[in-house]
């Protein structure tokens, strides 16, 4: 098609953050129900890692808010909602197929919702399988290279910022890190998903070594945050 | 027959940056049968290219869009006519028999209508000028009472208005007793700013005659635009963005 | 009988779509939804899909084009003639305040003339068949009708969920769709891209207006992405830059749609695209204006209309109406005020409907009076006894009262789409088939042979 408007464009990026964050969490959150295995309050460590206070009265608790509870931000289910509300309005763009897995997985983690006794984490499985056809869908799909750059753009820099709150180690930050850079090279001049190069210039050099990166991954964050900042601001 | 001159301007200013900017103005005066316009002049500040279009009742557009920010508006004309109001326009359309936004009655007008109807008789003259002289003892012309929003019903009921309420309230009456009317927008001697007077189907052609000043209309008066009421002849619509929130409207007319 | 699927063939179509659960779960799946505000909240619902298609046989649907292509070449030539000469009003068919107390008659589009004379692109005029197999037309749609996405995926789905049924009838594919949709769009495209503007994602039939601009490879648009320059429309692109739009498939409605020509209060239209419409450098689909021709007042003088414009006799009948405006069909009415359905000319969407034998002798007796008072604003109408569907309800097959929306496209020729959407009703005893009022629908078989 070729043609697409700033909206759009908007709603492409937080596409890919959203779908990112869903899939990240749900990760996460896998790896994290195994820790508490045995464990009372055996999650403080993950809401350290977003800065949330403890306000849930089990593992149980924290587990089930975290993943469904729509309320909840932080949480999977949150995530995968706003990933959706963003898709539903890129129907032309990103195809109906790549819609129904939004679907799919909207409707996987509902059915999860009802194990009640049974087990949670396998009813979550299928859900990894629904995301990675949803980025096969979405490559398949949007034909247009610059268009598809923008959502995973905002896939990578959604990827980054969990992987640096959550402290992963620099290997793997510095790997999405490259990544991101490759995807920010392919953006042409003059539109939106231009990088403010401040706040690039302020990662290359924080993500350049790991102490570094042990350092300041407070500021990374941030300036990860700031790295779309456009002077210009429309109504 | 009379030469005279004529001059409008506006200036629109914004308190804030606007942008993306729509507008349509109906400013510039037809060619019509007692009309013949010698010159005419439109001046657009911000410059930005326009396009000129004639709508459905037969009045020019003038339509532009300005994308960039900025904080006025202003629009003038300048030029010059002949005008003749011994010939008669014939331009038609049916649906000037009909109530429309501004017109439809309520229960007062209908009542007033209901009231004075017997006496309205003759031809489709004798019974407009009957109505006028029926409104001018019933309406006191004042300002200030009423706006660009008000209904024929609403100033009615007020019992006070300006020219726009004194032709909304004609047009409505006329139509109640089977007249067509329409609602002209323009420019006459009396007045500082624009003027409102209306034109009535006799069977064959248009008459014009000026509520507010209970008089027919002579060579003193320049149309400007003409539709089913106050909403088919605004002489400036637009919609843009940005956080303004006044807008401040000035607005001078001559004729000479 | 002609036309009527007997039970021994219907139970044949029952047993080859087979189980409902697996097409709904696919329809989930693709996310086939309508929205609706339920105390003031959005929310988006699946729309309940009966997989029992409604069958209509080859020769039936050959007389039913026929008829539909006839009725909206008419309705076409109506509206051209209403915006131009008025020649059907002077020479006294319809008289002159039918027209002008219309809600649906806007002056401001008086001597417009739309690219290639076409008004009504997309027209979903809506029947039912009686019970003796005869089609009735009960509403002409020339505004902005919707449905046709759902019979369409509901098919594309269907085949997946049960191909043997497509095996064991020749059912003309109805997926042709979009290919029309487009072809449609393309007839008026006055140079540039083709679009589609919806009021946006809160709207009811939103999934209609993404799922067909995918289809027909269309911009999906809302209204802010749009601006007029040089009465031309464009696209803002994201790079800042602008495109040109040849075509616009709006899913608004015309009071909305030029904050500049129509309610300035409108906040989802486009300014100055009327300029733009009018300078004939954008199509707009469908043309406004249109609502005075599918106006219940109006509808009664359809048949009159073919008769007129095409000097043809009417292949499909309107369902008998009376109109107390004339003296005759007064008396008639007066007469038969408890046996008939009386609809309020100036009210829509199953208000303003009142059936005679629901009224208490009283209020019967209030009723005819505010006929007698304002016989312009009523049309009467006798009441057709509907063929009733068989819906799946659980583990039985029960009858429910169906209407069909057939879609009619006019590009360069005037077609009909082997297909379209039948709705019904859950509630045994109600004739209301509307979506929101918790109706499903079901798919529109036409047989080839």
């Amino acid at each position: 098609m070729g043609i697409i408007s700033l909206e759009h464009s908007d709603r492409l990026y937080w596409l890919g953050r959203y779908t990112e964050r869903f899939f990240t969490t749900i990760k996460a959150l896998g790896r994290q129900f195994d820790k508490m295995i045995g464990t009372s309050h055996g999650y403080t460590d993950y809401l350290d890692c977003f800065g949330l206070p403890d306000i849930y009265t089990d593992n149980r608790s924290f587990f089930r808010s975290m993943l469904f509870d729509k309320n909840n931000a932080n949480s999977a289910n949150y995530s995968l909602e706003r990933a959706y509300d963003n898709g539903i309005v890129l129907r032309e763009e990103i195809s109906t197929d790549s819609l129904s897995f939004l679907q799919m997985a909207m409707d996987t983690i509902a059915k999860a919702e009802q194990e009640h006794n049974g087990n949670v984490r396998l009813a979550l499985l299928p859900l990894e399988d629904i995301i990675y056809s949803f980025w096969g869908s979405i490559n398949e799909h949007i034909y247009d290279d610059e268009i598809r750059n923008i959502i995973y753009i905002g896939k990578t820099v959604e990827r980054l910022d969990m992987y640096i709150r959550m402290k992963y180690p620099f290997e793997r930050v510095e790997k999405e890190f490259i990544r991101l850079l490759k995807n920010l090279n392919r953006v042409p001049k003059g539109t939106p998903y231009r990088y403010n190069t401040k706040y690039l210039s302020d990662l290359v050099e924080i993500l350049g070594t790991q102490e570094d990166y042990r350092r300041d991954s407070e500021k990374a964050v941030d300036s990860l945050g700031h790295l779309f900042d456009t002077e210009e601001v429309f109504v | 027959m009379k030469r005279v001159n004529f001059f409008y301007s506006t200036k629109l200013t914004f308190d804030d940056y606007v942008h993306n900017h729509s507008f349509a103005l109906r400013i510039i005066p037809p060619e019509t049968d007692t009309q013949h316009i010698l010159s005419c002049n439109l001046n657009i500040a911000p410059h930005t290219p326009t396009q000129q279009t004639v709508d459905a009742f037969g009045n020019n557009v003038t339509a532009g869009y300005i994308r960039d920010d900025h904080r006025f508006l202003d629009f003038e004309i300048k030029g010059s006519a002949q005008v003749d109001s011994t010939k008669h326009r014939t331009d038609y359309m049916p649906c000037y028999l009909y109530q429309s936004q501004y017109t439809k009655p309520g229960c007062e007008l209908k009542t007033f209508y209901e009231n004075i109807k017997l006496k309205c008789t003759g031809t489709v003259s004798e019974k407009a000028e009957y109505i006028c002289n029926m409104i001018s003892e019933t309406i006191e012309y004042k300002k200030g009472f009423t706006d660009t929003t008000t209904t024929a019903e609403q100033a009615f009921v007020l019992k006070k208005g300006v020219c726009q309420d004194f032709s909304h309230i004609l047009i409505s009456l006329l139509r109640m007793d089977g007249i067509s009317a329409r609602y002209i927008a323009g420019l006459a001697f009396c007045d500082g700013e624009t003027h409102s007077w209306v034109e009535y189907w006799t069977g064959e052609r248009w008459e014009g005659i000026d509520p507010a000043n209970n008089c027919p209309v002579n060579d003193d008066y320049i149309v400007i635009s003409q539709g089913r009421d106050f909403r088919d002849c605004a002489i400036d619509r637009g919609v843009m963005f940005g956080k303004y929130t006044k807008q401040l409207q000035l607005v001078r007319s001559e004729l000479n | 009988m002609i036309g009527v699927i007997n039970m021994t063939q219907q139970v044949q179509f029952t047993k080859a779509v087979g189980n409902a659960s697996e097409i709904n779960e696919l329809l989930r799946r693709y996310g086939v939804k309508f929205g609706i505000y339920k105390n003031g909240v959005f929310k988006e619902q699946f729309f309940p899909f009966d997989p029992i298609p409604r069958v209509i046989t080859a020769e039936d649907f050959g007389s039913m084009e026929k008829g539909l292509a006839q009725r909206v070449n008419a309705l076409n030539e109506f509206l051209y003639d209403i915006y131009h000469e008025k020649k059907i009003v002077r020479d006294g068919i319809i008289p002159e305040d039918f027209i002008y107390i219309s809600k649906g008659y806007l002056a401001e589009c008086e001597g417009v003339t739309p690219k290639n004379k076409v008004y009504s692109h997309i027209s979903g005029i809506d029947l039912v068949q009686a019970k003796n197999g005869e089609w009735y037309i009960l509403e002409d749609n020339l505004r902005i009708p919707s449905g046709a996405s759902y019979p369409l995926i509901a098919r594309d789905l269907t085949r997946i969920a049960a191909p043997q049924a497509f095996e064991e009838n020749s059912v003309v594919d109805n997926r042709g769709y979009a290919e029309l949709l487009k072809e449609t769009m393309e007839n008026v495209n006055c140079g540039g891209a083709r679009a589609i503007l919806t009021p946006g994602r809160y709207n009811a039939a939103y999934f209609e207006h993404s799922y067909l601009a995918e289809l027909t490879g269309s911009v999906l648009v809302q209204n802010d992405e749009l601006f007029v320059e040089d009465n031309i429309l464009y696209h803002h692109t994201y790079s800042g830059g602008k495109s040109r739009i040849g075509v616009l498939y709006r899913r608004i409605a015309d009071e909305y749609l030029d904050p500049l020509t129509f309610l300035p209060e409108s906040l989802i239209g486009i300014p100055n695209l009327m300029e733009a419409y009018r300078s004939g450098n954008v199509g707009i689909i469908n043309a406004p204006g249109n609502g005075v021709a599918d106006d219940k007042g109006i509808y009664y003088f359809v048949p009159k209309m073919i008769k007129y414009y095409l000097d043809e006799e009417p292949i499909l009948k309107n369902a008998p109406t009376y109109l107390p405006f004339y003296e005759e069909d007064m008396k008639y009415v007066m007469a038969n005020l408890d046996k008939l359905v009386i609809k309020d000319v100036a009210e829509a969407g199953g208000y303003g409907v009142v059936f005679g034998n629901d009224l208490t002798k009283e209020k019967l007796e209030d009723f005819r009076k505010t006929i007698i008072a304002e016989p312009r604003r009523f049309i009467a109408q006798e009441v057709i006894d509907f063929l009733d569907l068989p819906i799946v309800e659980g583990d039985k097959t029960v009858m429910r009262k169906a209407d069909l929306r057939a879609f009619v496209l006019s590009g360069a020729e005037t077609k009909v789409w082997a297909s379209g959407l039948t709705r019904f009703s859950r509630n045994p005893d109600s004739f209301v088939v509307n979506s929101s009022q918790g109706g499903g629908f079901k798919d529109t078989w036409v047989l080839s042979r």
